[in-house]
């Protein structure tokens, strides 16, 4: 995309240059840096981090300009405890100075800078939405895209379809998500542009993206947008009093964030008076006028001070703003209110609307620009804002989880209070899904507690209903065995304890076997990296590789899946080319003793890859028939784990290999007991859980109070547990 | 409950039988609740409220790592166990011993134990010699009452419980004789226990189920379109038909 690390250099190059430091008034600058990628911008942790940027800081790492130091994984915004940054990093003077920038104005400016907000991807996580419902919600959108697209490309289909297996069901769903993807090209720099997906009544869930650009194609002649797409300059000639050149971004400020907020800094090199506004409109704004000055558009403008909505008669409202200036438009849907901040400091509301929740419009962050020289850079969250833009959003969100707080939940089962609410969902979970030692020791617990509070020794207290339940010691039993890794064993209850099970859920069945391959081929992997450690190198196993190789080869060939396959063969060819020319061949003749065990674990593992071999090709040819795409591509995603001597270092195939998997399988196969069972598939608590989802996506449309707060905020207050 | 099975079975329906299903039904239907988040939420709960040995199983069970270990998940329960039997004088000590700045540093949290304890005396004094109970008045509780209003207004009320009979109390005075004082009392003390080891105070469960609560009220007073009634599905697959309720 761009020169993903413009800064560093240059950064030392300003800071020694310019001298004295202004209080900095934003945090998060560290940020810039101390450089990382975003680990996928998914949008999460929103905690703040005040450890290693800080102290490579006082280091004087704005000094030395050497790279940055400490990568860390950068989420969120980086403060102090007291919010603030010191005052002595001269670093921050690029961004607070107001002296004229002493490089060019493509110095800084010319691109995302240090990653920090915007994944590999192009997914943008500005600060302040870290952790929200609607990017959360725009992430997974996002990874479907992805999905499609990388589906699209293998398969060769026509458009984009996602499968996603949710509930248990059975069926995959087809999901079409006309998402189109223009990938164009903008004096001569790569964009990708994902337009918003027309809104139909199948779709009213899609939250719609966030600005990321200015827009090329919808902007006044006079205006160019330069770089990778940030900065706007004046290109035209003089124009007329009332005329401007004006741009807007690519997408419209979302409701769903609850807040939106942008900044636009000032890069003209001359101090002189200008004439710029900076604001946002509809569409249906004319794009020869200022934000402001005609209908549909609103706009604060820099050489007066006075901000304009859809009339060239302007209020008085804050100071002017010129070169070297930071200016930006923060719009609250909730409270339907826009405020303009300026280098950091907040000024009044300018604008109070109903119209700006009206989900049916749109509106674009917007500048105009008038005189040559006039030249802007905008931060639409790819890198940290001057203005405390998560201290606001953090106001906010206090008001709407201090509601919360206080609600009572006596509707949600009566005559359940909130403390019996709970043990009632918890203790429901623990037995639905099997968990039947934990639900008993917790019974107990709580019959004790009830015993304790029992102040009338007349009323005999309950006993808790645990039914002496033989179904979920049974789903108990055959989750044990998943979670050990002994699929047979599960195959094995499963067929005595629920015979039909297995019939009718096909997918299921077919996961269940995949997932005995997948762990033959652990366990292979496993010894086999034992040995690496002892030293030895099991020759046997690319021996035994070649063998049944030619099978393997000729299976492959086949397969009809195409273009993906005939890549894997190769690789897997080479893969064995290379095992054959640096083995060096041990000790099966030394008469060491030690050798010999060694060659005895190394004749180990190659009956294990026989074993696997030959169960893959069982596999293989009892599915082979299967039209179902999904199928293929999984067996072939696990075949091709044989290709590798040694899967659990390969990043990209080790997540296939991993424990967590064990724990999904099991899970689809309680979900299609109960099923079969007429039970549920999901317990109270999980419904819970979805219905809350559901309730928030509702809310937040319209920017209201759910924007606010989300599940996942909830579930970050937990500190991490781990999966054995 | 999957409520179109139960919308199925039923013959004699109440009024919530719809032949399909309603659209808020169907989307909850297909959104997730994975299962790494709930079975963090249960650990925590578990561990948060003090109920040691079912964290321990299910850690088994559900292939959980502990995060850290919680040196005072034992003690918190122990000293919940004291409040809620009535044991408040074992319930301070044991405080102490687990965090023995904690009473000092939180005023209001020490009068509540005491005046608890208080409570104890004057209900195990009833029909007896009410001196021991005065005495401990007089000691523990007047000399904080002093200085802060509504400790008195609180000792006052408290005391006026060795005057009037246990029937013939007025609500508020019944409460202090309720269990769940004492249930109360111990979930304060064991939030307090939290905040200062962990920062936290309440298991996260407690918020998404609130959570939950405020956003089914939010929607419904902006007449967002929902059933009449949206269960849990707390009730056992076979039994309980549920009245429908109106919902102000």
């Amino acid at each position: 995309m761009t020169n993903p690390n413009p800064f560093p250099r240059r950064l030392s190059f300003i800071t020694s240059a310019n001298n004295g430091s202004r209080p900095v008034r934003s945090a998060g600058f560290s940020h810039l840096l101390n450089p990382s990628p975003d680990n996928g911008g998914q949008g999460n942790g929103a905690g703040s981090h005040a450890g290693a940027p800080f102290s490579s800081l006082d280091a004087g790492a704005a000094h030395s300009g050497n790279a940055p130091h400490g990568l860390d994984e950068g989420r969120g915004s980086h403060r102090m405890s007291d919010g603030s940054l010191p005052s002595f990093s001269r670093a921050f003077d690029l961004f607070t100075s107001k002296e004229p920038l002493l490089a060019g104005p493509n110095m800084a400016y010319s691109g995302v800078g240090p990653s920090a907000s915007v994944s590999k991807n192009g997914f943008l996580t500005p600060s302040y939405l870290r952790g929200s419902g609607y990017l959360g919600k725009l992430a997974e959108q996002h990874k479907a895209k992805l999905v499609a697209d990388r589906e699209n490309f293998s398969s060769k289909r026509p458009s984009g379809t996602v499968f996603s297996g949710n509930t248990g069901n059975t069926e995959s769903r087809s999901l079409t998500l006309p998402l189109k993807v223009t990938s164009g090209t903008h004096r001569g720099v790569a964009l990708n542009l994902i337009e918003r997906p027309p809104a139909s009544a199948e779709f009213e869930d899609v939250v719609n993206p966030l600005p990321t650009r200015w827009n090329s194609d919808d902007k006044d002649y006079t205006v160019e947008v330069v770089g990778a797409g940030y900065e706007v300059k004046y290109t035209g000639t003089k124009l007329a009093d009332h005329e401007a050149g004006a741009i807007r971004a690519d997408n419209p400020m979302p409701t769903q964030c609850g807040v939106y907020y942008f900044e636009v800094m000032i890069l003209n090199k001359k101090r002189e008076e200008n004439v710029i506004s900076i604001g946002f409109e509809t569409r249906k704004a004319s794009l020869a006028r200022f934000p402001g000055w005609e209908g549909e558009s609103w706009g604060y403008h820099g050489n007066d001070g006075k901000i304009f909505q859809g009339t060239n008669a302007g209020r008085s409202y804050g100071p002017t703003y010129g070169a070297g200036d930071t200016v930006g438009c923060l719009m609250n849907f909730r409270t339907s209110q826009v405020l303009f901040t300026k280098n950091g400091d907040e000024l009044g509301i300018a604008f109070k609307d109903p119209i700006f929740k009206d989900t049916t419009r749109n509106f674009y962050p917007a500048v105009g620009l008038k005189r040559p020289g006039d030249h802007i850079w905008v931060n639409f969250g790819q890198v940290p804002f001057q203005f405390d833009i998560d201290g606001y959003m953090k106001k906010q969100q206090k008001l709407v989880t201090d509601k919360i707080r206080t609600t009572d939940t006596a509707m949600l089962a009566p005559p359940l209070n909130d403390t019996e609410l709970i043990q009632q969902l918890v203790l429901q979970f623990l037995q639905h899904d099997g968990y039947v030692g934990t639900a008993r020791a917790f019974a107990e617990e709580i019959h004790m507690e009830k015993q304790a509070l029992n102040m009338d020794a007349d009323v005999p207290v309950e006993g808790v209903n645990i039914k002496n339940d033989e179904d979920a010691n049974n789903r108990q039993q055959i989750r044990r065995a998943i979670l050990e890794g002994d699929i047979d064993q599960a195959l094995v209850y499963t067929n005595q304890f629920y015979p039909k099970v297995l019939e009718e859920n096909g997918q299921v069945y077919f996961r269940l076997r995949c997932r005995k391959f997948i762990e033959m081929i652990r366990r292979e992997a496993e010894m086999n990296r034992s040995l690496q450690e002892a030293g030895v190198k099991a020759k046997s196993t690319s021996q035994a590789r070649h063998h049944p190789g030619n099978d393997t080869q000729r299976t492959y060939n086949q397969n009809p899946g195409g273009g993906e396959d005939e890549m894997m063969t190769e690789g897997e060819e080479e893969m064995m080319d290379t095992e054959e020319d640096g083995v060096e061949d041990h000790s099966l003749r030394t008469g060491n003793p030690e050798d010999e065990t060694m060659a005895m674990s190394a004749a180990g593992v190659s009956e294990l890859c026989h074993d696997a071999l030959k169960y893959g090709q069982e596999l293989r040819d009892e599915f082979k028939n299967d039209p179902s795409p999904e199928v293929t591509k999984h067996l072939n995603e696990i075949f091709a784990l044989m290709a590798y001597p040694n899967p659990l270092e390969v990043k990209e195939v080790a997540h296939l290999l991993e424990r967590k998997g064990r724990v999904a399988v099991a899970e689809e196969l309680n979900s299609a007991i109960l099923t079969s069972l007429g039970k549920s598939s999901r317990a109270a608590l999980e419904n819970l859980y979805a219905q809350t989802t559901v309730l928030l996506d509702d809310l937040r449309k319209d920017g209201g109070d759910g924007a606010f707060v989300s599940i996942q905020g909830v579930i970050d207050e937990i500190p991490k547990a781990q999966i054995k | 409950m999957d409520p179109h099975r139960r919308i199925q079975s039923q013959t004699s329906s109440t009024s919530t039988a719809t032949p399909s299903k309603h659209a808020f039904e169907t989307k909850v239907a297909d959104v997730k609740s994975p299962k790494s988040d709930i079975n963090a939420l249960i650990l925590d709960y578990l561990i948060m409220e003090g109920y040691p040995k079912a964290a321990e199983k299910f850690q088994k069970e559900a292939n959980l790592k502990p995060r850290q270990e919680d040196p005072t998940i034992n003690a918190r329960q122990e000293i919940q166990h004291a409040i809620h039997v009535g044991n408040i004088q074992k319930a301070i000590s044991d405080l102490n011993e687990l965090d023995p700045g904690i009473l000092d540093s939180d005023p209001q949290l020490h009068f509540s134990l005491l005046r608890l304890q208080l409570i104890e005396l004057i209900r195990n004094a009833r029909g007896y010699d009410p001196t021991a109970a005065i005495d401990f008045a007089q000691e523990k509780l007047a000399p904080r009452a002093a200085s802060n209003e509504q400790f008195l207004k609180e000792l006052e009320k408290t005391m006026a419980l060795l005057i009037f009979p246990p029937d013939k109390l007025q609500p508020d005075l019944a409460a202090l004789l309720h269990s769940d004082l004492r249930r109360n009392t111990a979930a304060q003390v064991n939030e307090a226990v939290l905040h200062r080891h962990m920062d936290r105070r309440e298991a996260a469960i407690r918020q998404l189920v609130r959570m939950r609560a405020w956003a089914e009220s939010t929607s419904r007073s902006k007449k967002r379109n929902l059933p009449d009634r949206i269960e849990l599905g707390l009730s056992n697959g076979d039994d309980n038909v549920h009245e429908p309720m109106i919902l102000s």
